[in-house]
């Protein structure tokens, strides 16, 4: 079953329109709700008044900031890595200064969402508009415009690991460059929605809507509402795509269910496209400055790092996370021991951030590898040779890095990083001989290490019943990848029952006590684990059971087609279904005599398991290759053929893993040319639709091949899988961007993402300006 | 993202659209509606009431008259680009609309609808200008007709006048010696242009330019026509000098249009390139025919 490619179980109800999302739910009163948000970048709220929305037919409650508990603290951080966030946190409602256009101020709740609407026009607010900051450099300098009391900078840290200024020094080449990153989203093709519906007699709030950390952020809630964590419940429905975006506590997160208390009616938030695009969490704005340099021979001596990252406009849920994945992980994956770096956190009038699939990596990828292109031009060697001398070998590994990344220590544990590098440029037939040297066409590579399965733990449980049919209860949850899919696979691997009797029961916290999510590439690894190590406790159990059953020793039982049998007599034994039956507290089969009297409590045919992390997690090592053909007159780039090779250790379904990584390729490749969150100098967003946010559509998608490489086990889990959720992406802005100075033959022209056509053209000098 | 309050009409001819158009200034006829329920939605557009004229049925289809090519207002995207008459008579028309949306936004949308939207990245207003087309308004006085040219008048502004529709639009029928090409740039299939060209030209035996439109998009509030540029090509055959003049003559200060990421300097290289590819394309396409 491992290893199979089994159809996705969750496809047949997405095709038939059968799947049910958020706002496919309604409840008997349930009334919407509208958030009111600010149109100014910074500005002072001098009055909000909301007596003409409550006036309105239809309104049953308009509130700001002031009709908020006592109690209720401002969002707070949950991995604050590089220091104390507290004067920068978001609090759920502005109530004296907006700092980003978009952030919520007041919330109307009316009968229907278009009468909300119509509500939220009469909400009157006096503004008094201040100042605003757009850039980091605006906001690191010290005489500017502070946006929170204790100024722009939210934090900052350094990382010196060997001894850059003697390599430097030894150096025979040694370049130094800028680079920037735009300002991109996760754009999931279902926006955010809740529903909230409380039930004031049994004091019980039932949440539908939540996803990637239920369990997390029901916690929170909890603690912002005061009331016990038992007596909410998280239900995640169908969820229409994540991709890093989700799993924030958002202001929305608070408001909708604490309103359905205060109300006393289910109140449902459905979010439109339109404040989609400021209120979700944006990633990747980043400004790089990075020296390298190398020997003689070909040998990367040391990397030098100044990143400033444009954090939007308070520090949220993931903190700093993204620079100190950028930072951390900036040497990828070169033998390379000499690494300073200084890295800041500032703060600006836009949307704040938080993580996006290959959070910081797509980023330091792109830089990094731009420079390695680039000092390979400076050494007159060829770029595919550069890396193969400098690829950290398999005899290195574990690989420690030194560096601390979201809190976790950046260690590469396994892999044949040399191997799978020339697997991947052989499959893409990639020859010694430049490929065409006529202006146009161009080869890029990139190499990376994709850290992922970061997390302290998972658990499952897994139920079987007297009828035979199974329950995978997994802490983990799911936006579209195919967790039912593949942990029924892992579950059906040891219980030997076919997938159609596995039922997997995902992100409820009314099924499962504990659950770490889904997100960093977890879910395989870890909720795969824990699902195995439930399964393997529950066959256990089963042979235990049977074996006083049949009176025999449990070495002499096996676990084949769904039935416990004495090894060798097929046919023999009990079905499980069977086994669970005996295994119900209070079924008599097993007392010792008829005469017993006391029942015995076999506690069903069940079983709990956690399994935990390695701090580290596992990391995937890939390479991504990319031919594209530019159009110089135009600036219009057409990407030929894209390759992903990568080291997954285990694929639980390769079908799934390949659509992981293909899909996350063309999302990169968004990234890489079309995705662009703007603001005017005065902070406003100038992209608020999908015709303003291009994403890659069928059209200009083109083939990608993906190499799913199962080399190296990891050692970090039992199933030995890595996760794969973010390989994708990782490299791709890398490798376009070394395609498009090699087409150009211009090696230190391409340092900005996206590469617009117009910014291809500008970077060329073929432009005026 | 939900349109304010609005009343609904749906009227089963133009003359009862009229009325209820003439009655009220704020309201707002509803052809294809692939972009004014966004806009609605988006509350950037909030007409009175919608009068739907879906139900019209004679606003719609194609007739051949003469020489000439009609097309109903209401005539959807996705039937012209599978109509024979429109691939043979105006090929220039199937050109830019295999571009313009998708097909699902094509089953919908109409030529009427976007031509009386004028938004300045669309592909058919700068069609119907290379292509000299005349436009049939009917209004509570009567019906007039209009050239191209008073039609659009600015970004999202027309001719149209208080209580009138757009009933129909005339083009000439293309003669067996007319070469056209429509090219734009977009970001992505299917997107807006972010400028487009239309040339349409005649060429006697294939070489001589007798006559030549040449149409700009993206880089003007509404389509413009390049004249100075026209003239060049006129009364020559299309050697690499004459369209290397042709491109020289555009102005660049026909460029007013800028926006992120496209400013009025690319727009002008764009603009160049692609009416230089698309004088090319047409010496090719009549190379070929003769």
């Amino acid at each position: 079953m491992i290893g199979s490619r089994t159809l996705r179980v969750e496809d047949m109800r997405f095709l038939r329109g059968e799947g049910c999302y958020v706002a496919d739910r309604q409840l008997p009163f349930m009334a919407e709700a509208m958030i009111v948000r600010s149109p100014h970048a910074h500005a002072h709220i001098v009055k909000i008044d909301l007596t003409k929305a409550l006036a309105m037919p239809g309104v049953l409650a308009a509130v700001a900031a002031r009709d908020l508990p006592a109690s209720v603290k401002p969002i707070p951080c949950r991995i604050p890595t590089h220091g104390d966030v507290t004067p920068f946190l978001q609090p759920i409602l502005a109530h004296d200064v907006v700092r980003y256009v978009g952030e919520p101020v007041a919330v109307v709740v009316a009968a229907t969402r278009a009468l909300a609407e119509d509500a939220a026009e009469l909400v009157d607010i006096e503004w008094d508009t201040l100042p605003q900051i757009t850039t980091v450099q605006d906001a690191a300098r010290a005489d500017t415009v502070r946006i929170h009391e204790r100024g722009n900078v939210a934090t900052a840290w350094s990382i010196d690991i060997g001894d850059v200024d003697v390599a430097f020094e030894a150096a025979s080449v040694k370049i130094t460059h800028k680079f920037k990153t735009g300002r991109q989203t996760g754009l999931p093709l279902e926006t955010r929605g809740i529903l909230a519906s409380y039930d004031s007699g049994r004091r019980y709030l039932e949440v539908f809507g939540p996803t990637k950390i239920p369990h997390i952020n029901r916690r929170m809630l909890a603690a912002m509402l005061d009331i016990p964590e038992g007596s909410i419940r998280f239900v995640e429905p169908d969820v229409g795509g994540s991709f890093g975006v989700r799993g924030e506590f958002y202001p929305e997160d608070f408001l909708v269910p604490w309103l359905s208390m205060r109300l006393r009616t289910p109140i449902r938030w459905i979010e439109d496209r339109f404040e989609h695009f400021a209120a979700i969490n944006h990633s990747r704005q980043a400004e790089f400055e990075v020296t390298a340099s190398a020997d003689a021979d070909g040998r990367l001596t040391a990397f030098e790092l100044h990143l400033m990252s444009d954090m939007g406009a308070y520090m949220r849920t993931h903190g700093d996370v993204v620079p100190s994945y950028i930072a951390a992980g900036f040497t990828g994956p070169y033998r390379v021991r000499n690494y300073r770096a200084k890295a800041s956190a500032l703060l600006t009038n836009k949307s704040p951030t938080g993580t996006i699939r290959s959070p910081g990596t797509f980023e330091a990828n792109f830089a990094r590898e731009r420079m390695v292109d680039m000092l390979a031009e400076k050494l007159g060697m060829d770029s595919v040779e550069l890396r193969r001398k400098n690829l950290i070998r398999p005899t290195e590994l574990p690989w420690k890095v030194g560096t601390i990344g979201g809190g976790h220590p950046t260690v590469y544990d396994s892999g044949d990083f040399p191997a799978i590098f020339e697997r991947a440029l052989t499959e893409f037939g990639w020859t010694t001989a430049p490929a065409c040297a006529d202006g146009r066409t161009g080869r890029g590579i990139s190499v990376s290490v994709e850290p992922s399965a970061l997390g302290v733990f998972e658990s499952a449980r897994i139920d079987i019943g007297v009828d035979g049919f199974v329950r995978v209860v997994t802490g983990c949850t799911s936006q579209g990848q195919g967790q039912e899919t593949i942990l029924a696979q892992v579950a059906a691997e040891t219980l030997t029952v076919p997938i159609d009797r596995i039922a997997v029961i995902h992100g409820d916290t009314g099924e499962i006590a504990f659950g770490g999510g889904t997100n960093a590439s977890r879910a395989a690894v870890m909720a795969g684990n824990a699902v195995h190590a439930a399964a393997v406790s529950v066959k256990e159990k089963a042979l235990r059971a049977v074996a006083i059953k049949l009176e025999c020793v449990e070495t002499d039982l096996v676990l084949q087609n769904g039935r416990v049998e004495i090894a060798g007599a097929p046919g023999s034994g009990l079905a499980l279904g069977e086994v669970a039956r005996l295994l119900l507290p209070g079924d008599p089969q097993l007392l010792p005599s008829s005469e017993a009297r006391v029942q015995p409590d076999h506690g069903g045919l069940t079983a709990t398991n956690m399994v935990r992390g390695v701090p580290s997690g596992t990391s995937v090592f890939a390479v991504h290759l990319a031919e594209v053909e530019v159009d110089r007159e135009l600036g219009l780039i057409r990407v030929k053929r894209l390759l992903v090779a990568c080291d997954i250790g285990r694929a639980i379904n390769p079908m799934i893993v390949e659509g992981q990584v293909v899909g996350g390729a063309i999302q990169g490749l968004g990234c890489a040319l079309l995705e662009e969150i703007t603001h005017d100098e005065q902070g406003q967003l100038q992209t608020a639709t999908l015709a303003d946010y291009l994403v890659p559509n069928s059209y200009d998608a083109p083939t990608v091949k993906a190499v799913i490489i199962e080399q190296a086990l990891s050692p970090s889990n039992p199933l030995g899988v890595k996760g794969v959720g973010e390989v994708g992406p990782t490299g791709v802005g890398a490798a376009i961007g070394n395609a498009i100075a090699d087409a150009l033959q211009v090696q230190d022209c391409i340092d900005e993402l996206p590469i617009s056509p117009e910014r291809l053209l500008r970077a060329m000098g073929g432009l005026a300006a | 993202m939900k349109p304010a309050a609005f009343e609904y009409f749906a009227p089963k001819s133009v003359e009862e659209a009229i009325l209820l158009l003439a009655a009220d200034d704020q309201a707002c006829p509803l052809a294809g509606g692939q972009s004014l329920a966004p806009m609605m939605n988006l509350r950037l557009a909030r007409p009175s009431a919608l009068i739907d004229l879906n139900r019209i049925v004679d606003l719609a289809g194609v007739t051949e008259r003469e020489d000439r090519l009609l097309i109903g207002a209401m005539t959807r995207q996705a039937e012209l680009l599978r109509n024979p008459l429109v691939t043979r008579r105006a090929p220039l028309v199937a050109q830019a609309l295999a571009l313009v949306g998708h097909p699902a936004t094509r089953a919908r949308g109409t030529m009427g609808g976007s031509l009386s939207n004028a938004d300045p990245a669309a592909e058919l207003p700068v069609v119907m200008l290379a292509l000299d087309a005349e436009f049939i308004l009917r209004g509570p006085s009567g019906e007039r007709r209009i050239k191209v040219e008073d039609f659009l008048i600015g970004m999202f502004e027309t001719a149209i006048g208080p209580g009138e529709l757009l009933i129909a639009i005339d083009i000439p029928s293309a003669r067996s010696d007319d070469v056209s090409v429509f090219l734009e740039i977009s970001r992505r299939h299917g997107d807006f242009a972010v400028v487009s060209v239309a040339a349409n030209l005649s060429l006697a035996d294939g070489l001589i330019c007798t006559s030549a439109r040449l149409a700009l998009g993206g880089t003007a509030p509404a389509p413009l026509r390049c004249k100075t540029a026209e003239a060049v090509l006129v009364g020559q055959e299309l050697s690499d000098r004459v369209i290397s003049d042709c491109v020289d003559a555009i102005d660049p200060a026909t460029i007013e249009m800028e926006s992120h990421g496209a400013s009025k300097a690319y727009r002008l290289q764009a603009t160049r390139v692609l009416t230089r590819r698309a004088l090319q394309a047409a010496r090719l396409r009549s190379g070929a025919a003769a």
